[in-house]
């Protein structure tokens, strides 16, 4: 317990002192495995770790679904998807708020990114809700929690990495994910229904679309279904496994966006030049994570929180309960990966210990990292659209956001008292 | 500079053939299999070798640009002296950091070229990969040593910060 308590304190304190999180973690875990295990051994752990995740063929999963995330942001069919949504329930008081929810989760889905998705909606869905009146504060409010529920439905990148990290089945997490999902957008649609049944001039309904709009407006999005039908289908279906459906994906939204002329041959370079590097940057970070994991399971860090947890008779629901609000606060002030990467060797064993299924901690993971994303002061898809909106203040933004917040904590609540609606999907599904 | 400029336009370029490459394969082979029963010999290899290319040749971009996520909760209480004066540490702390994990990760390369490790179908020798990764993450460790004396580098990196989640 000591050794990894001053291990997570030194991690800190270089971290603070804007030490790359990776290189903090990783000179952290290595200088720890060298007190406990020798110099020898953990030179010998910290090559494997560097050498075996660079040839470590699931993970090659990450490129490719980052590359199909930014063809897809490329290829701009999240103006379809909105016009889509907008044409379905844009008459409804607050409809165009909804409308921004169901297209950044729909965009969000193919997409993987929030902050891509938060950024994206907020060119296509801001102007639109501004012009038919709706204030700035649900606008962004919208925008700003619609663009999380990306990393919630599949495929998810956030997903793929905790499924790597703690060897649980991606293709389950994936089916897991979906209903919350779901369920998230539902709520996120009767949040906005509440704010404008409360304060109606927020957001006024806009003109009723026809059906042959509708379908109009529908033919537009066969691209997003397809590829998403595709790429889940086949990972379900056991056609293929979840890398190679990564690969499938990334081919198909490059087709997408080559038939859509959104590409030339210096675009093209460009997005696989940023897609390279989001995956060096995360790359870093898993290795610095799984350095510090090694040496916190050799700490008795693990088996100590464990033997607290039974000695004192403390109930599993407790023990969760107790993580998530460790979680939702640590959320409103680190970067929500490294957050996530950082925790998980001390908390998964203790969890899967208190009987807990892994698929369904997952999901639990994803929501505390979107209340993160969402959450003043430092949620990332604020600043997002703050930047992207400089009328707005950001207090503007913080009261928008809230609600969102609140909305989020209701679903992580709903999933931990009914564990069903995340697992029921993967088991019906036989996986 | 202007090396360090063309470094990076290469590396950037090589990374993205990688990555092209990657795709393709996996479409082929999973098209080939399915459709025509007839997958891709060691398209396997081909993406695992890729992956390692990939991750380490994106690495000296990453640091070149200061993409290496950075906890910035505090920077409201920090006059701009104190953050300089910590980026440099950091960076001399990564450039130190980064040089043994690239000189470990020679030797392991070395060791790899004496037994001849290769992949298992296509017999690609593992060596010049292992190589090529050591050399990347030394290169890297570098970038950070040029940027301890370019701290205005900071703000263009920021400008075109994304991370994916």
């Amino acid at each position: 317990m000591t050794e990894a308590s001053i291990g997570l304190l030194a991690m800190l304190i270089l971290a603070f002192a804007r030490v790359p999180l990776a290189i903090a973690m990783g000179l952290v875990g290595f200088a720890g495995l060298w007190w406990m295990r020798g110099l020898n051994p953990a030179l010998a752990s910290v090559t494997s770790t560097v050498y075996e995740a660079g040839f470590e063929y699931t993970l090659s999963v990450v490129p490719l679904f980052i590359l199909m995330g930014n063809f897809v942001t490329r290829a701009g069919m999240s103006r379809e998807l909105y016009r889509a949504a907008y044409t379905l329930v844009g008459h409804f008081r607050g409809g165009l708020a909804m409308a921004t929810v169901m297209a950044c989760a729909g965009f969000g889905s193919v997409c993987g990114s929030s902050i891509a998705t938060a950024a994206t909606m907020t060119k296509v869905a801001y102007p639109s809700m501004k012009g038919h009146g709706y204030s700035g504060q649900l606008a962004a409010g919208a925008i700003a929690a619609g663009g999380t529920l990306g990393i919630l439905i599949p495929p998810s990148t956030i997903l793929v990495i905790y499924g790597l990290v703690t060897e649980t089945s991606i293709g389950k997490l994936f089916a897991a994910g979906m209903l919350p999902g779901l369920l998230a957008v539902l709520m996120m649609c009767l949040t906005i229904s509440f704010i404008t049944w409360r304060d109606p001039s927020s957001g006024p309904a806009a003109e009723r679309s026809s059906w042959a709009e509708r379908f109009d407006a529908m033919k537009d999005v066969w691209a997003v279904a397809v590829l998403f039908v595709i790429v889940m289908g086949g990972i379900y279906g056991g056609v293929f496994t979840t890398t190679e459906g990564a690969g499938i994906g990334a081919f198909g939204a490059f087709v997408i966006a080559l038939l859509r002329k959104s590409l030339n041959v210096s675009v093209t370079l460009d997005i696989l030049i940023e897609s390279a590097r989001t995956t060096g940057m995360l790359f870093m970070i898993l290795v610095g994570a799984l350095v510090f994991a090694n040496f916190v399971n050799f700490t008795t860090l693990p088996s100590d929180l464990k033997s607290l947890v039974s000695t004192h008779n403390i109930s599993p629901v407790a023990v969760m309960i107790a993580i998530c609000a460790i979680y939702v606060i640590l959320g409103a002030a680190m970067e929500e990966l490294s957050m996530v990467l950082l925790t998980l060797p001390v908390f998964f064993p203790l969890v899967v210990s208190l009987g807990f299924d892994p698929v369904w901690f997952g999901i639990i993971i994803v929501l505390v990292v979107m209340i993160g994303l969402i959450s003043p002061p430092v949620g990332m898809n604020m600043f997002v659209v703050r930047n992207m909106l400089p009328e707005l203040s950001t207090a503007t933004i913080f009261k928008g956001v809230m609600p969102f917040v609140y909305t989020l904590v209701v679903v992580l609540a709903l999933l931990v008292a009914f564990p069903q609606i995340a697992l029921f999907l993967p088991q019906a599904l036989k996986l | 500079m202007r090396f360090a400029q063309l470094l990076q336009r290469t590396l950037g370029f090589f990374a993205a053939a990688v990555l092209f490459l990657m795709m393709i394969v996996t479409a082929v082979d999973v098209v080939g299999r399915y459709f025509f029963n007839k997958p891709l010999a060691g398209g396997f290899e081909i993406t695992e070798i890729g992956l390692a290319l990939l991750i380490y040749c994106a690495l000296p971009l990453v640091s070149a640009r200061r993409e290496h996520i950075v906890i910035d909760t505090f920077d409201v209480f920090m006059s701009q002296g104190v953050k300089t004066f910590l980026n440099r540490l950091a960076d001399v702390v990564c450039f130190i950091a980064l040089s043994g994990v690239g000189y470990i990760l020679f030797k392991r390369a070395v060791r790899v070229a004496e037994y001849g490790d290769t992949t298992n179908v296509l017999l690609l020798p593992l060596a010049p990969v292992v190589y090529t990764m050591s050399g990347m993450i030394v290169i890297a460790g570098l970038m950070h040593l040029v940027l301890i004396f370019i701290p205005h580098a900071e703000q263009a990196a920021f400008d075109s910060k994304e991370i994916t989640q």
